[in-house]
């Protein structure tokens, strides 16, 4: 089933990484020079300022940092309780995202999560939304 | 991070050059309470402007000093108000004249009247922002667009900056074991400064178990550790410590410090992963040395308080208590009046009004003047008082003094 979501940034560089999540990939802009991962896409390396990128797969392990669930409205896609989580990426970025197939209730920090997707939709169409799962 | 050098002995040749010789601010309250009824006003009647609240506010700071708008050579303008309007709507044409939040802008015109280029700052802010229904979360956050840590996000249903805080005092949590009763004492202290505060919007006392029945907005956070939403102007005006004419006991400007944190701040390592520790420390390593105090000398403290949590940090951040004890420091009234270091003594933006860094300006200097002295408020003999600043990717503070 196909979800609605408040609607992504879109753009330059913003593009690319969903055109990947479409694919069922999860990359992120690496720099050529120095490999600090970027998130979210920037037109230039903020360590060694090089604007030359590759966009690399990352394992989609992670652990689980932080969590919040909203009991009150804020978007009319997103009814509460709505719960978010931050997961520390196993290539080290921060990620935003949201708990599939569990409640955050309880969860303990560093809990170890999976990248999957999720089937949704915003104004500019059908897209995939890269959320986390518990890992085995 | 690059290496930072604090070139102690510039800064303190700065200790005490500046005062704050009057402070203003428009009537939270009646303003407040403009609906029908007596009930709050209605979100995005337009009722009130940000300019107009402004000059109610600078109007009360110069009769407070003691002062003219034709003294005033230098203008820092806050809130959403450009600074050609603003003039304009003030009949100022200064030397002198930036934008910025309250700390930004005391250390901006430290800055400019030891540089010669003015004598005498008016640091105005007007926000009508309940009048306009200005968002802070949802679809309309902060214009609604672009790449913004809370804005960013929307995807994922992730808004707001108590979403943001909330996850903040989340992770303290994890780490450290605080509990939401010991995150209620500060919306306990802070309301009941507000309620000894006639110009407090929020008036009326609760406890903790009040706190903890009232519902979640973004758990862990309840509806009282939220800042309030309400239209309202303050101004106060800083001059060259010499020129002060006496008739407010100057407060003097002793210590500033500024530290930036943006670094992967739209991942939100800053708040998430470092609690904006390092620049807490970084900004104690300039604003202490430059006083000559150390948390142990404060008397009156201030934290930037959009949320509860604030306080939390900034204690940690400051020395007050290690990381990690906060929780269990803030217990047994210890950051009321009366108590080893009252915060937020009018109440803050949790209960006072969500001046965004402006209200507390004025209240430092209040209690620093002694002008409380014989009511309930007054911290007795305070001689030092610090504001903390410490968001949005980055850490201010400023500590006052009370000259003879």
């Amino acid at each position: 089933m196909t979800e609605r979501r408040p609607n992504r940034t879109l753009g330059p560089d913003h593009d690319t990484f969903w055109a990947y999540c479409n694919q069922g990939e999860f990359r992120l802009q690496q720099c050529n020079t120095c490999s600090k991962i970027q998130w979210p896409p920037t037109p230039m390396c903020n360590e060694c300022l090089s604007d030359e990128f590759t966009w690399t797969p990352m394992s989609g392990r992670a652990t689980i940092n932080t969590y919040c669930t909203f009991e009150r409205p804020y978007y009319k896609e997103c009814p509460p309780p709505w719960e978010a989580i931050l997961v520390e990426l196993e290539e080290g970025p921060l990620f935003m995202s949201n708990p599939k197939g569990f409640s955050v209730e309880g969860k303990e920090r560093g809990t170890p999560v999976k990248v999957t997707f999720l089937d949704c939709e915003d104004d500019a169409g059908p897209f995939k939304l890269p959320v986390f799962e518990l890992a085995d | 991070m690059a290496n930072r050098v604090v070139e102690h002995d510039r800064l303190k040749k700065l200790k005490d050059t500046v005062a704050v010789v009057g402070v203003g601010e428009s009537d939270y309250v009646g303003d407040y309470r403009s609906g029908a009824k007596g009930n709050a006003a209605e979100k995005g009647s337009g009722a009130l402007n940000s300019y107009q609240l402004a000059a109610t506010a600078l109007k009360r700071a110069l009769d407070d000093a003691g002062l003219t708008k034709d003294d005033i050579d230098g203008l820092v303008v806050g809130g959403p108000m450009s600074t050609e309007r603003t003039c304009e709507v003030l009949g100022i044409n200064a030397s002198w004249c930036v934008s910025g939040d309250a700390p930004r802008g005391i250390i901006a015109a430290v800055q400019a009247i030891n540089a010669g280029l003015c004598h005498t700052v008016a640091l105005v802010y007007g926000n009508a922002q309940r009048s306009m229904n200005t968002q802070y979360g949802g679809p309309q956050a902060m214009g609604g667009d672009g790449i913004l840590s809370y804005v960013y996000y929307a995807p994922w249903g992730m808004t707001s900056q108590g979403g943001l805080y909330s996850m903040m005092f989340r992770r303290h949590q994890l780490v450290y074991g605080t509990t939401e009763e010991q995150l209620g004492a500060v919306s306990v202290a802070f309301r009941k400064h507000a309620s000894m505060n006639p110009n407090a919007i929020m008036k009326e006392r609760f406890t903790i178990e009040d706190y903890m029945n009232s519902r979640y907005i973004s758990e862990p956070f309840h509806l009282f550790d939220y800042c309030l939403i309400n239209d309202g102007g303050v101004a106060f005006i800083i001059q060259r410590r010499d020129m002060a004419n006496g008739k407010q006991i100057p407060i003097n400007i002793s210590g500033i410090g500024w530290s930036e944190m943006d670094i992967d701040s739209t991942q939100l390592r800053p708040r998430l992963k470092d609690f904006y520790l390092p620049a807490h420390h970084a900004v104690r390593e300039q604003v202490y040395p430059m006083a000559g105090y150390g948390p142990k000398d404060v008397d009156v403290y201030a934290t930037y308080d959009s949320f509860s949590t604030h306080l939390l940090f900034s204690l940690e951040g400051f020395g007050f208590c290690e990381p990690g004890e906060g929780g269990a420091f803030i217990q047994d009234g210890r950051i009321e009046i009366g108590g080893e270091i009252p915060c937020n003594t009018s109440g803050g933006m949790l209960s006072e009004s969500y001046m965004q860094s402006w209200n507390h300006q004025p209240e430092l200097v209040r209690q620093l003047r002694h002008q409380y002295a014989g009511t309930e408020r007054e911290v007795k003999g305070a001689e030092v008082g610090q504001y903390v600043h410490d968001v949005a990717g980055k850490c201010l503070s400023v500590i006052y003094t009370r000259g003879n």
